[in-house]
């Protein structure tokens, strides 16, 4: 952050405690106010997206030369592997039009280039890709 | 707010600069350029890459490949990774090898481009004819401890051969900012970092092969055929495609980080004497704050110790200070230097790569230009005055250093340089950049990044490069039909105007 916590620009009530105190009111009204399932930390999510690949050695080739320089490195703004609840948001956020991966794989989506990098991708290896970044099974 | 607490500016805010999209590089001859000598024989061991490539990712050795598959040819549409420039290719080509891609070139649909990251902002990459990726052309060699050398396949990553030679205890001697760029399009558009005494990427070349446009295999270095490596090394990709590089690297090491912000005036007056006593200085001036963030990196013996990046946050600090007081600018002003905490400081060791580069989620299109290193401080001095003419500004200017080389289109060539980038988010105006920035810069002398947008052509050029005619002449003789030349760079390059 470039400038000093200020009330004009962080917005009054935006603190940790303020933003916790509300999510617990809201979520008071709906649920109960009951403690949340554990969630990965971002570390866990950082380490554990590094440490996946494709089980398919050639599907693993392709990740790891264009899908992984972002979606495995924290930062970079694209959802994580792994990073489930990264991955549901995105796909909440793009609407009908993207909201099928391999459309917006072969289209572009922001940062992301026409074909993600892997020019040489048939649709089903990006259908498979995407797949595999949005679940790559269970956790250990 | 969490992000709040975290330090200021990191120096990669920004620039990502651009290197390079595309690949593309290749040669001719030396005192007959009509008749470079061929090598013809396969390239002996880098072929894991090209076939079932030892593909290094993410820091683990992945299993061998299986074996390729026919890639596609459908015409896909391309844009660049601002969005800035965009092109339907009639075909697309990703040769397995090097011997599919000898054997295609004489036959495909011209202009033959290359393309990689799409990190170029300048038009090198769009075509109407064939565009080729080189990203099955990729694999890192062992690295050879007595030479201290390595051979990349030119599709390589950057971040992908950093992170193979990390594994291997090497490094290469400098960084970009951004390291998505195949190793061929940041050479081809002379992708750098900063570092007084460090030269750009290119200079680490040792040895390359390149196919001509007519599907010839040429092999270069310092000893054999040097004016076609001198001119290869740095080449927009008109003269073929590179398919192989040696480099030259160091042993891995370790850097310190440290950020700190500092009123923009003494910060100018101390760039040259930060530059000479750090490894790697940059600076980064905060338009409308009165501010800039020096940032500097050394060798250290420490633990790894890397907070995450604030640089988003910084960025997105500036943008909210220009959205809201920007028809203001006195106010504006005002209110940032109380805002601003000038004791903020960032600290950070790690390996040399995961400090020098990295990806940049916020797009913008860029201009930079090079100038001689004794003139620059003034200049960007007065680029930030005039930038400040125009409110909407908001992205830092980026100020580094690069030290001189001998590559013929080197924008470094014989000259020890500062650069200073400038920005404009992906989605507003930019044409600014260069016009207003131009009339500057040009009495300097200034030789613009073949990756970033500029308004130079041939004419213009000429002038700034020692050895021009030499590269027109070259080039010829490697691709007579100017094969590799679309209506843009036949502009850049001869001054036709066929656009």
């Amino acid at each position: 952050m470039l400038l000093r916590q200020h009330p004009i620009l962080t917005g009054a009530g935006s603190s940790p405690t303020a933003k916790a105190l509300a999510a617990c009111l809201l979520g008071a009204t709906l649920a109960g106010c009951e403690p949340a399932p554990e969630q990965p930390t971002r570390p866990q999510i950082v380490a554990r997206a590094a440490s996946l690949q494709p089980a398919d050695p050639l599907l693993a080739e392709r990740y790891a030369r264009s899908c992984a320089l972002c979606h495995a490195r924290d930062g970079s703004g694209a959802p994580l592997t792994g990073d489930a609840a990264a991955w549901a948001a995105r796909r909440a956020a793009a609407g009908d039009a993207t909201a099928q991966p391999l459309v917006a794989v072969r289209q572009g989506l922001g940062a992301m280039p026409p074909m993600g990098l892997c020019p040489d991708c048939s649709d089903e290896q990006l259908a498979a890709l995407t797949r595999f970044m949005a679940d790559p099974g269970p956790r250990p | 707010m969490k992000r709040l607490r975290r330090s200021p500016l990191r120096r990669r805010l920004l620039q990502a600069a651009a290197g390079a999209a595309w690949a593309g590089v290749a040669g001719a001859a030396r005192a007959a350029p009509s008749s470079p000598s061929p090598s013809p024989s396969p390239s002996p061991s880098l072929s894991p890459s090209h076939s079932a490539p030892p593909a290094v990712a993410a820091g683990r050795q992945l299993p061998p490949a299986a074996a390729p598959e026919p890639a596609p040819s459908a015409a896909r549409a391309w844009r660049n990774w601002s969005g800035l420039q965009a092109c339907q290719p009639a075909r697309w080509l990703v040769p397995a090898d090097e011997g599919e891609l000898a054997r295609a070139l004489p036959s495909l649909p011209a202009p033959l481009r290359c393309v990689g990251a799409g990190h170029s902002f300048s038009p090198l990459v769009p075509t109407t004819g064939t565009l080729i990726s080189l990203d099955r052309l990729h694999g890192v060699g062992a690295v050879d401890p007595q030479r201290r050398s390595v051979r990349v396949g030119a599709g390589t990553r950057l971040a992908v051969l950093a992170q193979a030679l990390h594994q291997q205890g090497w490094a290469l001697e400098n960084q970009p900012d951004v390291d998505l760029q195949t190793l061929a399009g940041a050479l081809a558009t002379a992708t750098h970092g900063t570092g007084a005494t460090l030269p750009a990427l290119h200079d680490a070349v040792l040895e390359l092969r390149l196919c001509t446009p007519d599907g010839r295999i040429l092999r270069c270095s310092r000893s054999d055929e040097p004016a076609l490596f001198d001119a290869a090394r740095v080449s927009l990709g008109v003269l073929g495609v590179v398919t192989e590089l040696t480099l030259r690297v160091r042993p891995r090491h370790l850097l310190q980080r440290r950020v700190w912000l500092e009123r923009s005036e003494t910060l100018i007056d101390r760039v040259a004497a930060l530059a000479s006593t750090h490894l790697h200085f940059e600076c980064y001036l905060l338009p409308f704050t009165g501010y800039g963030a020096a940032i500097v990196h050394d060798p250290v013996d420490a633990a790894i110790d890397h907070p995450p990046s604030a640089d988003e946050d910084v960025l997105r600090d500036l943008r909210l200070l220009r959205d809201w007081l920007g028809r203001w600018p006195r106010l504006r002003r005002w209110v940032a230097q109380r805002l601003i905490d000038p004791a903020q400081r960032e600290q950070a060791v790690d390996w040399s790569p995961k400090l020098l580069s990295t990806v940049r989620p916020t797009r913008f299109n860029e201009s930079e230009i090079h100038l001689p290193a004794a003139a620059a401080a003034r200049s960007l001095r007065q680029t930030l005055a005039l930038l400040e003419r125009r409110n909407e500004v908001f992205f830092p200017i980026e100020f580094r250093f690069v030290r001189a080389d001998d590559a013929w289109l080197s924008p470094f060539h014989a000259r020890d340089s500062a650069s200073i980038a400038v920005h404009a988010a992906h989605d507003e105006p930019h044409d600014y950049l260069w016009q207003d920035l131009a009339p500057l810069w040009a009495p300097l002398q200034g030789r613009p990044h073949w990756g970033k947008l500029h308004g130079l052509r041939a004419a213009e050029l000429a002038p700034l490069y020692p050895r021009w005619r030499d590269f027109a002449r070259l080039r010829a003789a490697l691709d007579p039909q100017g094969r590799m030349l679309t209506p843009a760079l036949r502009a850049l390059l001869t001054g036709a105007d066929d656009a």
